[in-house]
């Protein structure tokens, strides 16, 4: 359009030259979605209350600095609270936060949960015991032993083998971690809640773990 | 007699009539039966002079009793009868004699008895014999029989002629022709045809036989044969006319004769029979044709299974085809036979590979380049110290960044083994007096302490040294040439001397200037 208009066509009326094209900057967060201000409001159980207490400062420090997004904790309500700001630069940005205060709601360290924040591929599958079989009462308790095993070492062997990171709350299990790490450590989670021994479960994890990091 | 008679006659009537289930029952045709038999045996009485009974005895004794006497009335009634029956059957007029004297009633029983005489005395002499299988008498009273009945007219030829020797048991021409009724059933002589070749058989065997008896008959006979011209062979009477004219010339009328009534005879049986009597030709003439008929017979059946083509085992009878050697192809080669050859064969093999050491060992394949083990990354049952984010970084620095790469867990043991190893290494060529290549060196920077070497290395019994650690220049560093106290010259000395002379003055030299202060301070003291 410039060009053609620098161009100079002899007519007989001359046309005021056109306007150079606009060229804009990327649009904020703030100013996408129209200027208005967009919340996320996460629910504190009450075995985190504490937990959150004592690491406030670090889950405040990465979200509010890194990702500019505000955060404020509801204590009424017990929720944490995240709003972006005017120069969140992207819009992701808030969802990151809120997905790394659930993790930590979850029962993920806060090492782990930054992950979340720093990778995009990182994500958190939770399910039931009971969706895999239905155990009551002692076969529940031995499956969710079975799961840990040992001073949790079945689980470490689990999270090492597989670059995940797991947390079995009572009849709950949560994973996290990238989505084929999170394939194989649920099918060997799922191998020990329907009852084969963990010797078994390690062999398989060898293997797969070793195809897996190549 | 004829009381008798009449009862016999009915019970034979009464016999006929009655009906064959009848005689299966034992009853009242038993008295019948007895009767009648007794009438036959009368009625045959007349004809066996010799037989013991004059009646049938047959009250009170048993079925095989009365049996018995019937058969001893009757056995040589049979072979006489035989005999007549044979008579007749080659001389067909003699029955027209026996009408004649059958007319004759009361001449019949003579005759018939001295016929019956000559009969048995022949019949005896036959019986005797036959068991031994004398031909040579029987010939001789056979023929001697047969030409007592022979024709009237040869008969009183012959007895004129031959007064000497026949007599009622030898009969020259009874024997003659009882030899040419041999010949023809043994050889199917046609009489048309060959009637010389049989005549000189006959003749040769007659030679054979009776050579010791039949001279002087055969002389004799053959003036009689003299007359008869030869309607035969010519040739063959030419031939064996010196024995015909020695012996049996006369005798050709007779055997012509005889050839017609045998050939007519023959003509008569064959149309009865038909096989007994025929020619060497006819008989294989037969045999071809009944080959012909059965090879006709053949064709025409139904062919046997196994030219039937296409069968299938209903069709054929069963397990028939166990008895039928089948042909089959064979797909597998036939088991070798083992013989010694093929064992001494195997064992020379054997022994030439011994010795040459040349086994066809199977040779294992060589396995393909491996790719080196990748590292099995061990299962750590600890809580992991990094977090996940980590994790993650570090993972992401050893694929785009690998210098920079933190070391892992395993490359840190590595190093630690490594060292290990070293150390160990050093020990061990300490052991064998560092009688080794020496290794690389490695610039290590450490401070080195003057102190003596068997402080610092191991209590080792060979590699311990008196030698300090530190070299003698690195302990001294003077200049010059140093010399020792008994290896200095004369001028050597005077120059030291006149070195440390000078030395000594220039320090007294500035001494003084130093005494004489203290001097004065020390005076001054003394004089308080």
């Amino acid at each position: 359009m410039a060009e053609s208009t620098q161009m100079e066509v002899e007519t007989a009326t001359q046309t005021a030259p056109l306007p150079a094209k606009p060229t804009f900057k990327p649009l904020k967060a703030h100013e996408m979605s129209d200027g208005k201000v967009q919340f996320r409001k996460i629910s504190v159980p009450p075995n985190r209350y504490s937990p959150l207490k004592k690491a406030w400062l670090d889950i405040y420090t990465p979200i509010y600095d890194q990702m500019k997004v505000d955060i404020r904790m509801n204590l009424k309500g017990r929720k944490v609270e995240l709003k972006t700001r005017a120069d969140t630069p992207d819009i992701s940005n808030l969802q990151k936060s809120a997905d790394f205060v659930h993790a930590f709601m979850l029962g993920f360290d806060i090492p782990d949960a930054i992950s979340l924040l720093r990778m995009d591929e990182l994500y958190v599958e939770s399910f039931e015991i009971k969706d895999v079989k239905t155990l009551k009462g002692e076969h529940l308790s031995r499956a969710i032993g079975r799961l840990s095993g040992k001073g949790g070492k079945t689980r470490f062997a689990i999270e090492n083998s597989t670059k995940t990171r797991i947390v079995i709350a009572d009849s709950r299990i949560h994973i996290l971690g990238a989505f084929t790490n999170i394939k194989v450590a649920r099918s060997s989670l799922c191998s020990l809640i329907m009852g084969s021994p963990a010797g078994k479960v390690y062999s398989k994890l060898r293997n797969v773990s070793a195809r897996l990091n190549e | 007699m004829a009381i008798v008679k009449d009862s016999g006659f009915k019970a034979l009537e009464k016999l006929k009539s009655t009906e064959p289930p009848v005689f299966l029952a034992p009853s009242s045709i038993s008295e019948v039966a007895r009767a009648a038999s007794q009438h036959i045996f009368e009625k045959l009485k007349p004809y066996n002079p010799k037989s013991p009974f004059d009646e049938l005895l047959v009250d009170g004794f048993d079925a095989e009793q009365i049996w018995q006497q019937i058969d001893m009335q009757s056995q040589p009634l049979l072979s006489s009868l035989r005999q007549e029956v044979n008579r007749f059957a080659k001389n067909p007029e003699e029955i027209r004699k026996l009408g004649n004297l059958a007319l004759k009633v009361s001449h019949e029983d003579d005759v018939d008895e001295m016929d019956m005489d000559g009969h048995d005395s022949g019949d005896d002499e036959l019986e005797a014999n036959e068991s031994e299988g004398e031909e040579k008498d029987e010939e001789e009273e056979e023929d001697g029989d047969e030409e007592e009945d022979g024709d009237e007219e040869d008969e009183e030829e012959k007895d004129g002629d031959n007064e000497g020797i026949e007599d009622k048991f030898f009969k020259i021409k009874e024997l003659e022709e009882f030899l040419e009724d041999g010949e023809a059933e043994e050889y199917g002589i046609d009489y048309k045809n060959n009637k010389g070749v049989a005549k000189r058989k006959k003749q040769n065997l007659r030679d054979e036989e009776d050579d010791d008896d039949e001279e002087d008959d055969d002389e004799e006979e053959d003036d009689e044969f003299g007359a008869f011209a030869g309607g035969d062979d010519e040739e063959a009477d030419k031939l064996g006319k010196a024995k015909y004219t020695d012996f049996f010339g006369g005798k050709k009328k007779e055997t012509k004769v005889k050839w017609k009534d045998l050939s007519e005879d023959d003509e008569a049986e064959r149309e009865n029979q038909g096989n007994e009597k025929l020619s060497t030709h006819e008989k294989e003439r037969l045999k071809v044709q009944s080959k012909i008929e059965q090879m006709e017979k053949t064709n025409l059946d139904p062919k046997h299974w196994t030219m039937q083509g296409e069968i299938t085992a209903a069709k054929r009878p069963k397990n028939s085809a166990l008895e039928v050697d089948l042909d089959f192809e064979h797909n597998a080669r036939p088991a070798p036979v083992i013989t010694e050859e093929v064992t001494a064969s195997l064992e020379d093999l054997i022994k030439s590979r011994i010795i040459e050491a040349r086994f066809d060992d199977v040779q294992r394949a060589p396995s393909m380049p491996t790719k080196a083990k990748r590292e099995a990354k061990e299962m750590d049952e600890s809580k992991s110290k990094k977090g996940l984010a980590e994790v993650y970084e570090d993972e992401y620095v050893r694929t785009a960044n690998p210098a920079f790469a933190p070391t892992t867990f395993s490359d840190e043991l590595k190093k630690e083994a490594s060292m290990l190893f070293k150390n160990l290494c050093l020990k061990l060529d300490a052991l064998s007096h560092f009688h080794f290549t020496p290794k690389p060196v490695i610039e290590e920077m450490s401070i080195q302490t003057n102190v003596p070497a068997i402080a610092m290395e191991e209590v080792a019994p060979v590699a311990v040294s008196d030698a300090a650690m530190l070299a003698p220049e690195e302990i001294f560093s003077g200049k010059g040439d140093i010399k020792d106290e008994s290896e200095l010259t004369q001028e050597e000395r005077k120059r030291r001397r006149a070195k440390k002379k000078r030395k000594f003055k220039a320090e007294s030299a500035k001494e003084p200037v130093k005494k004489a202060r203290d001097a004065t301070t020390v005076a001054g003291s003394e004089v308080l």
